[in-house]
């Protein structure tokens, strides 16, 4: 591998695959959450922090970072007291953080000329506060996924049962959405503000309809990432072409070539075993069993 | 022991309090139905019993610790759960199995105990041979007996349904009763099930609790009728 030799493209090779394990493992939680647009949302507030930190000789990085966990935390606020009008908020809100950015960019000449790369991000261009940012990061995300693992899945399946059954759903939920925020902030220098949704959102999508257990869903996410952001660079050096769009353009193709797969086989499989099918369902299960009547099950 | 209690509880979701004056108790190993016609505030009911719900006034209490000072655990089945995540990527089994985390660290093993226990509850909802399925693939009877399955994986001290038998048919509901009546005895379950088939399951209960129409409109609670001499499962 030639293109390895360059350092940019270690550095881009190592930034993307932290952040395609950590977005895929978080889009399959915000997917069943019914929040996938929440990654969207903020990133776009993220680049007001971005602006605002260069027009003020901050650290652009550092200060995107912050804004993101604090936009993720506001968020988190209005979902608990506006359920029903939650599509809204995360219209008026990108909007906000978008239009700050572009007002905020337009203030600072400097900044202006990159404007695109936080656009569209800018994987080759990775610097170690990023890498190390992003490494910080995954690390953090990995313990939070490993460790509330349990918790999660509970929560994740109805927030209801789980604050019956006795788990601190608030406290996790805010975890949840600070650690959203950290790990969109994270993401943008790979694939930049208006794609990072598709680190987030396509591989986990595929994982979800493929997967029939839990802990497969999650793998499959992070298999299905990893092979999109390595073979979206490797694509991207060879033919010249921008990273962050060639990215989100195989994992597009990955999501496609998935669901057309699944249906095919699907439906070879209901040609085949139609008949057999049907036999299960009439005789394997049947109404819940008296209790009186046989004693087995006791 | 009192497990929980509804003391001159006031509740309304717009200015209106659609609950007035409720007050009512559910103490151990009783089998209880909460009963009143549609828009009744039942649900509220349970889900202030539940603290789902703060009340306008009033006093909301559920017992946190048995009388050993372990922890109480209660399990919900809300209503309408068949219409619940159908993209939920998880087989009947892992989401029965998830139960028995409700009790203990966070982190640890499955053991070979908790498998035996989420196979009981499976067969004892007869859903068993489904064990390998896609939860999303079931249909809606089908997934109100998972969601019943784990919650008897919990091992609940207090187990609260809204319209748990919806969807169900009638020689299951028959079963389902039975099952409910013999956690109460054996196990010393507390059971409050909100139902509009009183009928059916009248010979199994303890206690129904109705809610009625109190004048300007609203719904009061709560009258009790005691039920003596329940049906007891032969054998």
């Amino acid at each position: 591998m030639e293109m390895l030799q360059y350092d940019f493209m270690q550095r881009a090779f190592c930034a993307g695959g932290l952040i395609a394990i950590i977005a895929s493992v978080l889009g399959v939680y915000l997917m069943l959450r019914r929040q996938a647009l929440m990654a969207d949302m903020l990133s776009h507030v993220s680049l007001a922090g971005v602006a605002a930190g260069a027009y003020l000789n901050w650290n652009p990085t550092l200060s995107g970072f912050l804004t993101a966990v604090v936009g993720a935390v506001a968020v988190e606020y209005v979902r608990r007291s506006y359920k029903t009008y939650s599509e809204i908020s995360v219209a008026i809100i990108m909007v906000g953080g978008l239009s700050t950015a572009v007002v905020l960019m337009s203030l600072n000449k400097s900044i202006s000329k990159s404007f695109t790369s936080y656009l569209f991000g800018s994987v080759v261009a990775v610097d170690q506060t990023q890498l190390v940012l992003m490494a910080a990061v995954t690390v953090i995300g990995g313990l939070f996924f490993f460790l509330l693992r349990r918790p999660l899945y509970q929560m994740t399946f109805d927030e209801e049962t789980a604050r019956v059954s006795g788990l601190p759903v608030g406290l996790i939920s805010m975890m949840f959405s600070v650690l959203t925020g950290m790990i969109v902030a994270a993401a943008m220098p790979v694939v930049g503000v208006l794609l990072v949704s598709s680190l987030i959102v396509l591989p986990a999508s595929l994982a979800i309809r493929i997967a029939s257990r839990f802990s497969a869903a999650l793998l499959l996410a992070v298999g299905i990432g990893l092979t999109g952001v390595f073979t979206g660079l490797t694509a991207s050096y060879q033919l010249s072409l921008p990273p962050g769009g060639t990215i989100a353009l195989v994992l597009l193709a990955l999501l496609l070539i998935g669901v057309g797969l699944k249906k095919a086989v699907r439906f070879v499989r209901s040609k085949s075993s139609h008949v057999a099918a049907a036999d299960t369902e009439m005789h394997t299960y049947g109404p819940i069993p008296r209790l009186s009547g046989d004693s087995h099950n006791h | 022991m009192l497990l929980a209690s509804l003391k001159d509880v006031d509740f309304g979701y717009s200015d209106v309090p659609t609950l007035h004056n409720a007050s009512l108790e559910v103490h151990s190993a009783e089998f209880v139905a909460v009963t009143g016609p549609n828009g009744a505030s039942k649900t509220t009911l349970l889900k202030l019993m539940l603290g789902l719900l703060k009340p306008w006034k009033g006093k909301v209490q559920l017992a946190r610790k048995r009388d050993d000072g372990s922890r109480l655990t209660v399990s919900y089945v809300p209503q309408q759960i068949a219409a619940f995540n159908g993209g939920f990527p998880s087989n009947v089994q892992e989401f029965v199995l998830s139960g028995v985390h409700s009790r203990g660290s966070w982190l640890r093993k499955v053991t070979e105990k908790d498998r035996a226990a989420a196979e009981k509850s499976l067969r004892q909802v007869g859903m068993w041979q489904l064990r390998s399925r896609r939860i999303g693939e079931l249909s809606g009877g089908q997934k109100q007996r998972i969601i019943i399955a784990r919650a008897l994986t919990q091992r609940p001290d207090l187990l609260i349904m809204d319209e748990p038998t919806t969807g169900m048919d009638q020689e299951s509901r028959a079963g389902f009763y039975e099952l409910m009546r013999h956690m109460v005895e054996v196990h010393g379950m507390t059971i409050v099930m909100v139902t509009h088939g009183l009928d059916e399951c009248r010979p199994y209960l303890d206690r129904i609790i109705e809610l009625e129409r109190k004048g300007e409109g609203g719904w009061k609670c709560c009258s009790t009728t005691l039920c003596n001499g329940h049906f007891v499962p032969a054998g």
